[in-house]
Protein backbone atom coordinates (compact mmCIF):
# COMPACT_ATOMS: atom_id res chain seq x y z
CA UNK A 1 0.00 0.00 0.00
CA UNK A 2 1.25 3.25 -1.43
CA UNK A 3 2.37 6.18 1.62
CA UNK A 4 -0.19 8.21 -0.67
CA UNK A 5 -2.99 5.60 0.22
CA UNK A 6 -2.57 5.31 3.56
CA UNK A 7 -1.99 8.62 4.34
CA UNK A 8 -5.65 9.36 2.28
CA UNK A 9 -6.93 6.73 4.06
CA UNK A 10 -5.73 7.60 7.67
CA UNK A 11 -7.30 10.95 6.79
CA UNK A 12 -10.78 10.10 5.35
CA UNK A 13 -11.05 7.71 8.86
CA UNK A 14 -10.42 10.97 11.18
CA UNK A 15 -12.71 13.22 9.45
CA UNK A 16 -15.49 10.04 9.59
CA UNK A 17 -14.12 9.75 13.24
CA UNK A 18 -14.80 13.66 13.59
CA UNK A 19 -18.40 13.18 12.19
CA UNK A 20 -19.55 10.98 15.18
CA UNK A 21 -19.71 13.98 17.81
CA UNK A 22 -22.10 15.57 15.49
CA UNK A 23 -24.44 12.42 15.34
CA UNK A 24 -24.20 12.03 19.41
CA UNK A 25 -25.41 15.44 19.35
CA UNK A 26 -28.08 14.86 17.14
CA UNK A 27 -28.82 11.98 19.29
CA UNK A 28 -29.01 13.73 22.54
CA UNK A 29 -30.96 16.43 21.05
CA UNK A 30 -33.85 13.68 19.56
CA UNK A 31 -33.72 12.78 23.44
CA UNK A 32 -33.98 15.41 24.94
CA UNK A 33 -36.39 17.21 22.55
CA UNK A 34 -38.74 13.97 22.53
CA UNK A 35 -41.96 14.45 20.84
CA UNK A 36 -41.98 18.42 21.42
CA UNK A 37 -43.05 19.12 17.66
CA UNK A 38 -44.37 22.28 16.78
CA UNK A 39 -47.64 22.68 16.36
CA UNK A 40 -49.73 23.32 13.30
CA UNK A 41 -51.33 26.23 12.83
CA UNK A 42 -53.08 27.96 10.23
CA UNK A 43 -52.83 31.38 11.38
CA UNK A 44 -48.89 33.03 13.15
CA UNK A 45 -49.37 35.88 15.84
CA UNK A 46 -47.89 38.41 14.89
CA UNK A 47 -47.41 40.60 17.84
CA UNK A 48 -43.77 39.28 18.85
CA UNK A 49 -42.52 39.60 15.37
CA UNK A 50 -40.68 41.91 13.79
CA UNK A 51 -38.56 42.85 10.42
CA UNK A 52 -39.04 40.38 7.56
CA UNK A 53 -39.99 37.73 9.92
CA UNK A 54 -43.40 40.02 10.24
CA UNK A 55 -43.43 40.12 6.74
CA UNK A 56 -43.36 36.81 6.31
CA UNK A 57 -46.17 36.35 8.80
CA UNK A 58 -48.40 39.06 7.57
CA UNK A 59 -48.34 37.34 4.07
CA UNK A 60 -49.18 33.98 5.16
CA UNK A 61 -51.90 34.99 7.30
CA UNK A 62 -53.62 37.36 4.75
CA UNK A 63 -52.70 36.00 1.03
CA UNK A 64 -52.01 31.82 1.27
CA UNK A 65 -51.34 31.98 -2.68
CA UNK A 66 -49.21 35.50 -2.59
CA UNK A 67 -47.18 33.16 -0.09
CA UNK A 68 -46.77 29.84 -1.76
CA UNK A 69 -45.71 31.85 -4.92
CA UNK A 70 -43.12 33.76 -3.18
CA UNK A 71 -41.63 30.97 -1.37
CA UNK A 72 -41.43 29.06 -4.99
CA UNK A 73 -39.74 31.92 -6.50
CA UNK A 74 -37.61 32.26 -4.03
CA UNK A 75 -36.24 28.99 -3.94
CA UNK A 76 -35.76 28.57 -7.57
CA UNK A 77 -34.68 32.34 -8.06
CA UNK A 78 -31.89 31.61 -4.61
CA UNK A 79 -31.16 27.80 -6.08
CA UNK A 80 -30.01 28.98 -9.57
CA UNK A 81 -27.96 32.37 -7.63
CA UNK A 82 -26.19 29.84 -5.08
CA UNK A 83 -25.94 27.05 -7.59
CA UNK A 84 -24.25 29.66 -9.99
CA UNK A 85 -21.89 31.41 -7.40
CA UNK A 86 -20.60 27.84 -6.38
CA UNK A 87 -19.80 26.99 -9.60
CA UNK A 88 -17.38 29.78 -10.32
CA UNK A 89 -15.61 29.14 -6.71
CA UNK A 90 -15.32 24.88 -7.95
CA UNK A 91 -14.05 26.33 -10.85
CA UNK A 92 -11.17 28.57 -9.61
CA UNK A 93 -10.54 25.52 -7.34
CA UNK A 94 -9.70 23.50 -10.63
CA UNK A 95 -13.22 21.63 -10.74
CA UNK A 96 -14.53 22.64 -13.70
CA UNK A 97 -16.67 20.30 -15.69
CA UNK A 98 -17.71 20.00 -19.07
CA UNK A 99 -19.56 16.62 -21.62
CA UNK A 100 -17.99 13.77 -20.21
CA UNK A 101 -17.35 10.05 -21.20
CA UNK A 102 -19.79 7.83 -19.49
CA UNK A 103 -17.46 5.04 -17.96
CA UNK A 104 -19.16 2.24 -16.14
CA UNK B 1 -24.14 27.12 19.32
CA UNK B 2 -27.22 28.77 20.64
CA UNK B 3 -26.40 31.94 18.93
CA UNK B 4 -27.04 30.36 15.99
CA UNK B 5 -30.45 30.16 17.19
CA UNK B 6 -32.96 31.80 14.69
CA UNK B 7 -36.69 31.98 15.34
CA UNK B 8 -39.13 30.56 12.61
CA UNK B 9 -41.85 32.11 12.12
CA UNK B 10 -44.15 30.06 10.19
CA UNK B 11 -43.08 26.82 12.24
CA UNK B 12 -43.24 29.60 15.41
CA UNK B 13 -39.81 27.43 17.18
CA UNK B 14 -36.41 28.33 17.59
CA UNK B 15 -33.86 26.04 15.85
CA UNK B 16 -30.27 26.35 15.08
CA UNK B 17 -28.81 27.68 11.84
CA UNK B 18 -25.75 25.73 11.16
CA UNK B 19 -27.99 22.83 11.88
CA UNK B 20 -30.10 23.67 9.06
CA UNK B 21 -27.03 24.36 6.94
CA UNK B 22 -25.43 21.05 7.22
CA UNK B 23 -28.09 18.72 6.98
CA UNK B 24 -29.08 21.07 3.79
CA UNK B 25 -25.20 20.18 2.31
CA UNK B 26 -25.16 16.43 3.44
CA UNK B 27 -28.06 15.96 1.35
CA UNK B 28 -27.09 18.33 -1.14
CA UNK B 29 -24.65 15.99 -1.60
CA UNK B 30 -26.35 12.85 -1.98
CA UNK B 31 -28.57 14.40 -4.27
CA UNK B 32 -26.19 15.59 -6.62
CA UNK B 33 -24.40 12.32 -6.66
CA UNK B 34 -26.78 9.84 -7.14
CA UNK B 35 -29.53 11.22 -8.35
CA UNK B 36 -32.11 11.70 -5.59
CA UNK B 37 -34.19 14.14 -3.81
CA UNK B 38 -33.21 13.10 -0.39
CA UNK B 39 -36.34 13.51 1.84
CA UNK B 40 -36.22 10.84 3.54
CA UNK B 41 -32.77 12.06 4.98
CA UNK B 42 -34.23 15.06 5.39
CA UNK B 43 -38.10 14.75 6.26
CA UNK B 44 -37.21 12.77 9.53
CA UNK B 45 -33.93 14.92 10.21
CA UNK B 46 -36.42 17.39 10.68
CA UNK B 47 -38.97 16.15 12.78
CA UNK B 48 -36.74 14.41 15.47
CA UNK B 49 -35.44 17.78 15.83
CA UNK B 50 -38.70 19.15 16.30
CA UNK B 51 -40.82 20.42 13.35
CA UNK B 52 -44.35 18.65 12.63
CA UNK B 53 -44.06 16.07 10.08
CA UNK B 54 -46.33 18.36 7.92
CA UNK B 55 -43.86 21.41 7.96
CA UNK B 56 -40.94 18.46 7.77
CA UNK B 57 -42.11 17.23 4.42
CA UNK B 58 -43.50 20.59 2.68
CA UNK B 59 -39.92 22.62 4.08
CA UNK B 60 -38.00 19.66 2.44
CA UNK B 61 -39.58 19.34 -0.68
CA UNK B 62 -38.84 23.30 -0.97
CA UNK B 63 -35.35 22.46 -0.40
CA UNK B 64 -35.67 19.77 -3.22
CA UNK B 65 -36.63 21.95 -5.48
CA UNK B 66 -34.04 24.72 -4.71
CA UNK B 67 -30.92 22.48 -4.91
CA UNK B 68 -31.82 20.36 -8.05
CA UNK B 69 -32.05 23.39 -10.23
CA UNK B 70 -28.52 23.69 -10.02
CA UNK B 71 -27.38 20.25 -10.38
CA UNK B 72 -29.78 19.55 -13.33
CA UNK B 73 -28.25 22.25 -14.31
CA UNK B 74 -24.80 20.85 -14.20
CA UNK B 75 -25.50 17.47 -15.15
CA UNK B 76 -27.35 18.92 -18.47
CA UNK B 77 -23.88 20.77 -19.01
CA UNK B 78 -22.23 16.92 -18.86
CA UNK B 79 -24.01 15.57 -20.92
CA UNK B 80 -25.64 13.37 -18.47
CA UNK B 81 -29.62 14.29 -19.14
CA UNK B 82 -32.02 12.54 -21.36
CA UNK B 83 -34.40 14.90 -21.60
CA UNK B 84 -37.09 13.00 -23.68
CA UNK B 85 -36.74 9.64 -20.83
CA UNK B 86 -37.42 12.45 -18.29
CA UNK B 87 -40.13 13.90 -19.15
CA UNK B 88 -41.96 10.38 -20.31
CA UNK B 89 -41.01 9.77 -16.85
CA UNK B 90 -42.49 12.36 -15.15
CA UNK B 91 -45.77 12.05 -16.68
CA UNK B 92 -46.26 8.30 -16.41
CA UNK B 93 -44.95 8.63 -12.77
CA UNK B 94 -47.60 10.42 -11.64
CA UNK B 95 -50.17 7.93 -12.95
CA UNK B 96 -48.92 5.58 -10.95
CA UNK B 97 -48.20 8.02 -7.71
CA UNK B 98 -51.75 8.38 -8.29
CA UNK B 99 -52.53 4.30 -8.33
CA UNK B 100 -49.92 4.01 -5.35
CA UNK B 101 -52.09 6.49 -3.01
CA UNK B 102 -55.00 5.01 -4.10
CA UNK B 103 -54.06 1.51 -2.82
CA UNK B 104 -53.12 3.14 0.39
CA UNK B 105 -56.08 5.01 0.75
CA UNK B 106 -58.10 1.32 -0.20
CA UNK B 107 -55.86 -0.19 2.65
CA UNK B 108 -56.14 2.48 4.86
CA UNK B 109 -59.39 1.23 5.58
CA UNK B 110 -59.14 -1.93 6.75
CA UNK B 111 -57.01 -1.11 9.37
CA UNK B 112 -53.22 0.42 9.80
CA UNK B 113 -51.38 0.53 6.97
CA UNK B 114 -48.54 1.69 7.96
CA UNK B 115 -46.16 -1.54 8.69
CA UNK B 116 -47.17 -3.12 5.61
CA UNK B 117 -45.66 -0.16 4.23
CA UNK B 118 -42.33 0.01 6.05
CA UNK B 119 -41.72 -3.96 5.51
CA UNK B 120 -42.21 -3.41 1.93
CA UNK B 121 -40.00 0.00 2.38
CA UNK B 122 -37.44 -2.30 4.54
CA UNK B 123 -37.51 -5.41 1.43
CA UNK B 124 -37.27 -3.02 -1.61
CA UNK B 125 -34.11 -0.97 0.51
CA UNK B 126 -32.28 -4.21 1.03
CA UNK B 127 -33.22 -6.18 -2.27
CA UNK B 128 -32.41 -3.56 -4.23
CA UNK B 129 -29.27 -3.02 -2.76
CA UNK B 130 -28.29 -6.67 -2.26
CA UNK B 131 -28.57 -6.60 -6.06
CA UNK B 132 -26.58 -3.64 -6.67
CA UNK B 133 -23.46 -5.22 -4.20
CA UNK B 134 -23.84 -8.52 -6.12
CA UNK B 135 -24.19 -6.41 -9.70
CA UNK B 136 -20.92 -4.67 -8.37
CA UNK B 137 -19.10 -7.50 -6.88
CA UNK B 138 -19.94 -9.70 -10.16
CA UNK B 139 -18.71 -7.04 -12.67
CA UNK B 140 -15.19 -6.88 -10.30
CA UNK B 141 -14.72 -10.51 -10.68
CA UNK B 142 -15.62 -10.06 -14.48
CA UNK B 143 -13.30 -7.36 -14.66
CA UNK B 144 -10.37 -9.32 -13.49
CA UNK B 145 -10.80 -11.97 -16.14
CA UNK B 146 -9.02 -9.87 -18.73
CA UNK B 147 -11.09 -11.10 -22.33
CA UNK B 148 -14.59 -10.34 -20.79
CA UNK B 149 -13.65 -7.00 -18.92
CA UNK B 150 -11.75 -5.56 -22.12
CA UNK B 151 -15.39 -6.93 -24.14
CA UNK B 152 -17.27 -4.73 -21.47
CA UNK B 153 -15.05 -1.78 -21.98
CA UNK B 154 -15.47 -1.74 -25.48
CA UNK B 155 -19.39 -1.75 -25.68
CA UNK B 156 -19.93 0.31 -23.27
CA UNK B 157 -23.32 -1.51 -21.84
CA UNK B 158 -23.66 -1.37 -18.41
CA UNK B 159 -26.18 -4.17 -17.17
CA UNK B 160 -26.88 -7.12 -19.64
CA UNK B 161 -29.06 -9.07 -17.40
CA UNK B 162 -32.75 -7.63 -17.11
CA UNK B 163 -32.36 -4.21 -19.21
CA UNK B 164 -31.44 -6.15 -22.21
CA UNK B 165 -33.87 -8.83 -21.81
CA UNK B 166 -36.65 -6.47 -21.76
CA UNK B 167 -35.20 -4.75 -24.86
CA UNK B 168 -35.58 -8.18 -26.75
CA UNK B 169 -39.43 -7.35 -26.23
CA UNK B 170 -40.45 -5.88 -29.41
CA UNK B 171 -44.26 -4.95 -29.24
CA UNK B 172 -44.91 -1.99 -30.96
CA UNK B 173 -44.86 1.09 -31.35
CA UNK B 174 -40.87 1.12 -30.55
CA UNK B 175 -39.22 4.40 -29.45
CA UNK B 176 -35.38 5.48 -29.51
CA UNK B 177 -33.25 7.42 -26.96
CA UNK B 178 -29.92 8.68 -28.62
CA UNK B 179 -28.95 11.06 -25.90
CA UNK B 180 -28.76 7.11 -23.82
CA UNK B 181 -27.47 5.48 -26.42
CA UNK B 182 -31.02 3.15 -26.58
CA UNK B 183 -32.37 2.15 -29.62
CA UNK B 184 -35.56 0.16 -30.46
CA UNK B 185 -37.24 -0.21 -27.21
CA UNK B 186 -40.83 -0.87 -26.86
CA UNK B 187 -42.76 2.23 -25.28
CA UNK B 188 -44.69 -0.03 -23.51
CA UNK B 189 -41.65 -1.47 -21.58
CA UNK B 190 -40.75 2.19 -20.49
CA UNK B 191 -44.23 3.22 -19.51
CA UNK B 192 -44.45 -0.04 -17.41
CA UNK B 193 -41.08 0.58 -15.79
CA UNK B 194 -42.49 4.20 -14.54
CA UNK B 195 -46.20 3.03 -13.87
CA UNK B 196 -44.26 0.87 -11.33
CA UNK B 197 -41.57 3.39 -10.36
CA UNK B 198 -44.42 6.32 -9.99
CA UNK B 199 -46.75 3.40 -7.84
CA UNK B 200 -43.71 2.39 -5.69
CA UNK B 201 -43.05 6.32 -4.41
CA UNK B 202 -46.98 6.35 -3.97
CA UNK B 203 -47.04 3.25 -2.05
CA UNK B 204 -44.22 4.18 0.16
CA UNK B 205 -44.70 7.71 -0.06
CA UNK B 206 -41.50 8.99 -1.20
CA UNK B 207 -40.19 11.05 -3.72
CA UNK B 208 -39.04 8.17 -5.69
CA UNK B 209 -35.46 9.49 -6.69
CA UNK B 210 -34.10 6.19 -5.07
CA UNK B 211 -36.29 3.94 -7.00
CA UNK B 212 -36.32 5.93 -10.02
CA UNK B 213 -32.17 6.05 -10.57
CA UNK B 214 -31.69 1.71 -10.41
CA UNK B 215 -34.23 1.49 -12.29
CA UNK B 216 -33.29 3.35 -14.73
CA UNK B 217 -29.71 1.72 -14.65
CA UNK B 218 -30.60 -2.07 -14.27
CA UNK B 219 -33.99 -2.16 -16.38
CA UNK B 220 -33.65 0.54 -19.07
CA UNK B 221 -29.90 0.08 -19.12
CA UNK B 222 -29.04 3.70 -19.29
CA UNK B 223 -25.02 4.23 -18.23
CA UNK B 224 -24.94 5.58 -14.29
CA UNK B 225 -24.42 9.20 -14.88
CA UNK B 226 -27.07 9.85 -17.50
CA UNK B 227 -29.48 7.70 -14.98
CA UNK B 228 -28.22 10.13 -12.25
CA UNK B 229 -29.39 13.65 -14.86
CA UNK B 230 -32.52 12.22 -15.66
CA UNK B 231 -33.77 10.80 -12.16
CA UNK B 232 -33.23 14.48 -11.31
CA UNK B 233 -34.92 15.63 -14.30
CA UNK B 234 -37.83 13.88 -12.43
CA UNK B 235 -37.28 15.35 -8.93
CA UNK B 236 -37.11 18.84 -9.98
CA UNK B 237 -40.45 18.58 -11.17
CA UNK B 238 -41.89 16.45 -8.19
CA UNK B 239 -40.16 19.11 -6.23
CA UNK B 240 -41.82 22.16 -7.76
CA UNK B 241 -45.14 20.19 -7.55
CA UNK B 242 -44.48 19.14 -3.92
CA UNK B 243 -43.10 23.18 -2.93
CA UNK B 244 -45.82 24.89 -4.55
CA UNK B 245 -48.76 23.06 -3.21
CA UNK B 246 -47.74 22.37 0.28
CA UNK B 247 -46.88 26.52 0.36
CA UNK B 248 -50.51 26.38 -0.24
CA UNK B 249 -51.35 24.62 2.07
CA UNK B 250 -49.43 26.90 4.88
CA UNK B 251 -46.59 23.68 4.94
CA UNK B 252 -43.87 25.14 4.18
CA UNK B 253 -41.15 27.35 6.81
CA UNK B 254 -39.60 29.37 4.67
CA UNK B 255 -36.86 30.74 5.99
CA UNK B 256 -35.65 27.10 7.82
CA UNK B 257 -36.17 26.26 3.74
CA UNK B 258 -33.69 29.14 2.87
CA UNK B 259 -30.98 28.40 5.25
CA UNK B 260 -31.17 24.67 4.82
CA UNK B 261 -31.06 25.80 0.78
CA UNK B 262 -27.89 27.41 1.49
CA UNK B 263 -26.05 24.43 1.93
CA UNK B 264 -28.24 22.64 -0.24
CA UNK B 265 -27.13 24.16 -3.53
CA UNK B 266 -23.18 23.87 -2.67
CA UNK B 267 -23.68 20.39 -1.38
CA UNK B 268 -25.52 19.51 -5.10
CA UNK B 269 -22.95 21.26 -6.96
CA UNK B 270 -20.24 19.24 -4.91
CA UNK B 271 -22.13 15.94 -5.44
CA UNK B 272 -22.85 16.76 -9.25
CA UNK B 273 -19.25 17.85 -9.88
CA UNK B 274 -17.96 14.42 -8.66
CA UNK B 275 -19.89 11.86 -10.29
CA UNK B 276 -17.18 13.35 -13.45
CA UNK B 277 -14.54 11.86 -11.52
CA UNK B 278 -16.13 8.71 -10.03
CA UNK B 279 -16.98 6.03 -12.42
CA UNK B 280 -20.60 4.22 -12.49
CA UNK B 281 -20.04 1.27 -10.39
CA UNK B 282 -18.61 3.27 -8.02
CA UNK B 283 -21.64 5.19 -7.35
CA UNK B 284 -23.57 2.12 -7.61
CA UNK B 285 -21.46 0.75 -5.14
CA UNK B 286 -22.17 4.06 -2.04
CA UNK B 287 -25.39 4.21 -3.36
CA UNK B 288 -26.22 0.18 -2.58
CA UNK B 289 -24.70 0.89 0.91
CA UNK B 290 -26.37 4.04 1.20
CA UNK B 291 -30.04 2.65 1.41
CA UNK B 292 -29.01 -1.00 3.28
CA UNK B 293 -28.39 1.59 5.65
CA UNK B 294 -31.09 3.46 5.24
CA UNK B 295 -33.05 0.09 5.53
CA UNK B 296 -31.71 -0.59 8.87
CA UNK B 297 -32.86 3.05 9.67
CA UNK B 298 -36.55 1.85 8.31
CA UNK B 299 -36.07 -1.10 10.47
CA UNK B 300 -35.61 0.48 13.58
CA UNK B 301 -38.58 2.93 13.13
CA UNK B 302 -40.53 -0.69 12.63
CA UNK B 303 -39.63 -1.76 15.76
CA UNK B 304 -40.18 1.86 17.28
CA UNK B 305 -44.04 0.79 16.24
CA UNK B 306 -44.21 -2.81 17.37
CA UNK B 307 -42.49 -1.92 20.65
CA UNK B 308 -43.75 1.61 21.16
CA UNK B 309 -39.80 2.87 22.47
CA UNK B 310 -38.54 5.57 21.81
CA UNK B 311 -35.39 4.64 21.70
CA UNK B 312 -35.92 2.95 18.33
CA UNK B 313 -37.25 5.84 17.03
CA UNK B 314 -34.37 7.99 18.06
CA UNK B 315 -31.50 5.69 16.68
CA UNK B 316 -33.69 5.46 13.12
CA UNK B 317 -32.62 8.70 12.88
CA UNK B 318 -29.24 8.77 14.38
CA UNK B 319 -28.76 6.03 11.42
CA UNK B 320 -29.80 7.90 8.88
CA UNK B 321 -28.36 11.25 9.70
CA UNK B 322 -24.94 9.28 10.37
CA UNK B 323 -25.69 7.39 6.84
CA UNK B 324 -25.92 11.38 4.98
CA UNK B 325 -22.52 12.53 7.00
CA UNK B 326 -20.95 9.64 6.64
CA UNK B 327 -21.38 9.23 2.66
CA UNK B 328 -21.04 13.32 1.87
CA UNK B 329 -17.57 12.61 3.99
CA UNK B 330 -16.72 10.02 1.65
CA UNK B 331 -18.09 11.69 -2.04
CA UNK B 332 -16.12 14.60 -1.06
CA UNK B 333 -13.07 12.87 -0.31
CA UNK B 334 -13.23 10.71 -3.58
CA UNK B 335 -14.06 14.03 -5.32
CA UNK B 336 -10.39 15.72 -3.51
CA UNK B 337 -8.41 12.51 -4.48
CA UNK B 338 -9.30 11.75 -8.29
CA UNK B 339 -9.22 15.66 -8.93
CA UNK B 340 -5.63 15.59 -7.50
CA UNK B 341 -4.96 12.15 -9.20
CA UNK B 342 -6.18 14.06 -13.10
CA UNK B 343 -4.55 16.58 -12.33
CA UNK B 344 -1.29 14.80 -11.02
CA UNK B 345 -1.91 12.71 -14.57
CA UNK B 346 -2.01 16.51 -16.69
Amino acid sequence: MSLKRILSTALLSIVLVCTIPVVDQAARTAIASEKQETALSMTIDTKKLSGINLVIARMYNEDRVLYAAMVTIVMAVLGTVLAFLTDLVLKALGLEVSRISHRE
Amino acid sequence: MNSFNIYLPVAGIEFNAILLVSIGFCVGVLSGFFGVGGGWIVTPALNIFGFHMAFAIGTDLSNIFGQTIGAVRKHHKMGNIDWKLGLISIFTSVVGLEIGSDVIIALEKAGDVGIIVRWCYMLLLWGLGSYMLHDYFGSRQKASAPSIGEGDKRTGKVSPGISERLHRITIPPLVSFPASGIEGVSVWIILGIFLFTGFMSGFLGVGGGFIIMPALVYLIGLPTAVAVGTSLVTVLFSGAYGCLSYALKGRVEVVAAIIMLIGASIGAQVGSTAVKYIKGYGIRLLFSVMIVLAGFSVALEQAYKITNHHVFQTYAGVVLIGTAISMSVIIIGKLIADARKERGRR
